[in-house]
């Protein structure tokens, strides 16, 4: 996947997002320029309705700046159809949400398997990895339970699998332990440091939670849309 | 390679496609269950509404087929018009193509078997008459020209006639009288069933000189003739319009009132069996009073109708034809009712997985995987309800049988039936399946 061909992962220039409400249109975002390199762990903070959420959006595909340029691993992102965002969101970026966002109808595994089966892949290769991530996770013994069964913590862990199943250059996680106890939320934390230490991927990480913030190695503030400061840790 | 790639990616997101459709249907199942019996209903009403629809014309179609097929009716409604019986014989050889004729008396008479007696209908027509009418003889043989020519007192007894004198064994040999005088019965007819043949069953036969006598008249008031084929009869039909017009005294040449030129007789007479319809000749007054041996022959009535049984079947046929598929429209709109069911549960199951869609689109699936999602759920839907309703269908045909109806399955219906249900399903599905598909990923996952 390129790897070392460049060093910045993701490159975000005069990014903007409106929202037009009625007349007025609300300014979520305005020129943010930001640059991730590849391994990096960058905690993104801020009050809400700061557009730390909408950055990540942007930074994630699942939506379009209104303004500015984005590319990920050298991809001009705004020029690139529907499909192939999905495409890419399939390949190279794993998410992690506050509610998790499991489908209640399927079990861990199915759950795990979910964005390789949108990638098209066998039944058996994809089982196997799914259980590889399973066991990273260490939730091998919960393989068949529904995400009704399972506790917080391991609904999380679960979502994180699904996104280590996807083996991807980014995780991208919106408010991971917004749901969980701090203890509980600790060791997701570790869990992404783990990741990011010895898989190499790139994190970036939403959270208005200092603690948690300060797993990564870089934070970025976020006020009124605008980037207020940096500090590297 | 790469091709088998793409194929086998396609069939992995496929199958799941099928395999989440499934489960959007199983995770409420009263739900499912009441839209599935709204396209099931309609299916079914279409299959039993169309089946009594295609039973009757099945029926009708059968009842004039009965009448024996090439057959052309010739009736006289003025006393003035009527023929010498020997005219049936005369057509034969005046009119091309023409196999088998025979005059037709009818007439009643009291019949005594042994000690018991009744009032029957007795038919006199020729030896011609099996060959005329597609009757087969259960017994014993049809009587011949010479008896006909004899004006022998020999009966050829109807179905239910033969069967009742002597409880069930052959009365041939036999003899009963009809109005005192001694008939010996030489033959019995093959069963035609209730209804069928003009009730032929019930009646007797007799040679039409010895019916003359019975009925003490010595012309008749129908011929009947026999065509070789189809297009004989056709043909026939127009020689026979002109050897009648010319015989009443009308201008052949000159064009008819009513429109209808040589071929008119061939076209008229479809209304109804009994070949009650529009004139051949409507002869003007001051010639027919010149005419001599037929004058007074009234102005604008039916004089003479010349029917072929041919077109009367079709006609019924057609008639049968346009009354199923008006009943089976009848059906189509509750089909469609349960399509617009259809639609409306797709559509509250695409606002209630708005959530699961956004996250579906977060892991990479494409519009395509979720079009393909719904439409399946659709199609499951109206799936199902058209195999349950075909059931139901058939079920409903049943009924309407033990009721008196003479319904049958018609594959027609089933399969227009089905191919409809299908086809709401897709139609009413894809809206919905769209809707799903164009949720922006973002605004899903904020659900």
């Amino acid at each position: 996947m390129g790897e070392g061909e460049t060093l910045e992962l993701l490159e975000l220039r005069g990014i903007s997002k409106e929202y037009k409400t009625g007349r007025s249109a609300v300014k979520a975002l305005s020129e943010i320029d930001l640059t991730v390199k590849r391994g990096e762990f960058v905690s993104i903070m801020g009050p809400s309705g700061s557009g730390k959420s909408t950055l990540l959006n942007v930074i994630g595909c699942l939506d379009r700046p209104t303004a500015g340029e984005y590319s990920l691993d050298g991809m001009k992102v705004e020029r690139l159809s529907d499909d192939r965002l999905s495409e890419i969101r399939n390949k190279y970026i794993g998410f992690v949400f506050q509610s998790f966002h499991l489908l209640q109808g399927l079990d861990a595994l199915g759950n795990v398997e979910l964005p390789l089966i949108y990638r098209g892949m066998g039944a058996a290769e994809r089982r196997k990895r799914a259980k590889e991530a399973l066991e990273a996770v260490g939730l091998l013994d919960r393989v068949h339970h529904r995400p009704s069964e399972l506790s917080g913590g391991e609904q999380q862990r679960v979502a994180i699998a699904r996104a280590l199943a996807q083996e991807p250059l980014l995780i991208l996680a919106d408010e991971p332990t917004g749901s969980l106890d701090s203890r509980t939320g600790r060791t997701i934390m570790e869990l992404f440091q783990k990741l990011n230490a010895e898989r190499g991927i790139t994190v970036v990480m939403v959270t208005h939670d200092g603690e948690m913030a300060r797993y990564g190695k870089r934070i970025v503030r976020l006020l009124d849309g605008r980037i207020e400061r940096e500090e590297i840790l | 390679m790469k091709i088998l790639n793409s194929w086998r990616s396609f069939w992995v997101r496929f199958l799941f496609a099928a395999q989440m459709a499934w489960q959007g249907v199983a995770i409420n199942p009263l739900r499912a269950g009441l839209t599935i019996l709204g396209v099931a209903i309609g299916v079914a009403s279409v299959v039993s509404l169309m089946g009594i629809g295609e039973g009757a014309r099945i029926a009708v179609v059968r009842q004039f087929e009965s009448l024996g097929s090439n057959v052309i009716v010739i009736k006289a409604h003025d006393a003035k018009a009527e023929f010498e019986p020997e005219e049936a014989e005369e057509l034969l050889e005046r009119v091309s193509g023409l196999k088998y004729a025979s005059p037709v008396v009818r007439t009643n008479a009291v019949l005594r078997w042994r000690r018991a007696r009744g009032q029957v209908e007795v038919l006199g027509v020729s030896s011609d008459f099996p060959e005329l009418r597609d009757h087969k003889l259960a017994s014993g043989r049809f009587f011949t020209k010479w008896h006909v020519e004899q004006r022998s007192p020999v009966a050829v007894v109807g179905y239910n006639i033969g069967a009742g004198l002597l409880g069930g064994r052959s009365p041939v040999g036999h003899t009963f009288t009809l109005n005192g005088q001694t008939y010996r019965i030489v033959g019995v007819l093959e069963r035609k069933g209730s209804g069928q043949a003009e009730g032929i069953d019930d009646k007797v036969v007799v040679p039409y000189t010895t019916a003359l006598k019975i009925a003490g008249r010595r012309t008749v008031d129908e011929l009947w003739v026999k065509a070789e084929s189809p297009k004989a009869a056709e043909l026939a039909i127009a020689q026979l319009g002109r050897i009648y017009r010319r015989k009443l005294g009308l201008d052949v040449t000159a064009p008819k009132a009513g429109g209808g030129g040589q071929q008119m007789p061939g076209e008229e007479g479809k209304a109804n069996p009994e070949g009650t319809s529009p004139p051949i000749p409507r002869p003007p007054a001051q010639e027919g009073q010149g005419q001599g041996e037929k004058p007074a022959l009234e102005l604008g009535k039916d004089i003479i109708t010349i029917t072929n049984l041919n077109t009367l079947v079709e006609e019924a046929d057609k008639a049968n034809r346009i009354m199923t598929l008006l009943l089976g429209g009848i059906a189509a709109v509750s089909l469609l009712v349960g399509g617009l069911g259809i639609m409306n549960i797709m559509l509250v199951a695409v606002t209630e997985r708005t959530g699961e869609i956004g996250v579906r689109r977060a892991l990479g699936a494409k519009k395509f995987d979720l079009l393909l999602q719904f439409l399946m759920e659709a199609f499951y839907l109206s799936g199902i309800g058209a195999a349950l309703g075909t059931l139901l269908g058939m079920w409903g045909v049943n009924v309407f049988n033990n009721y008196g109806f003479s319904a049958v399955v018609s594959m027609d219906a089933v399969k227009v039936a089905v191919f409809v249900a299908l086809g709401c399903g897709l139609l009413f599905g894809v809206y919905p399946a769209w809707t799903a598909a164009s949720v922006p990923p973002v605004e899903a996952l904020r659900r």
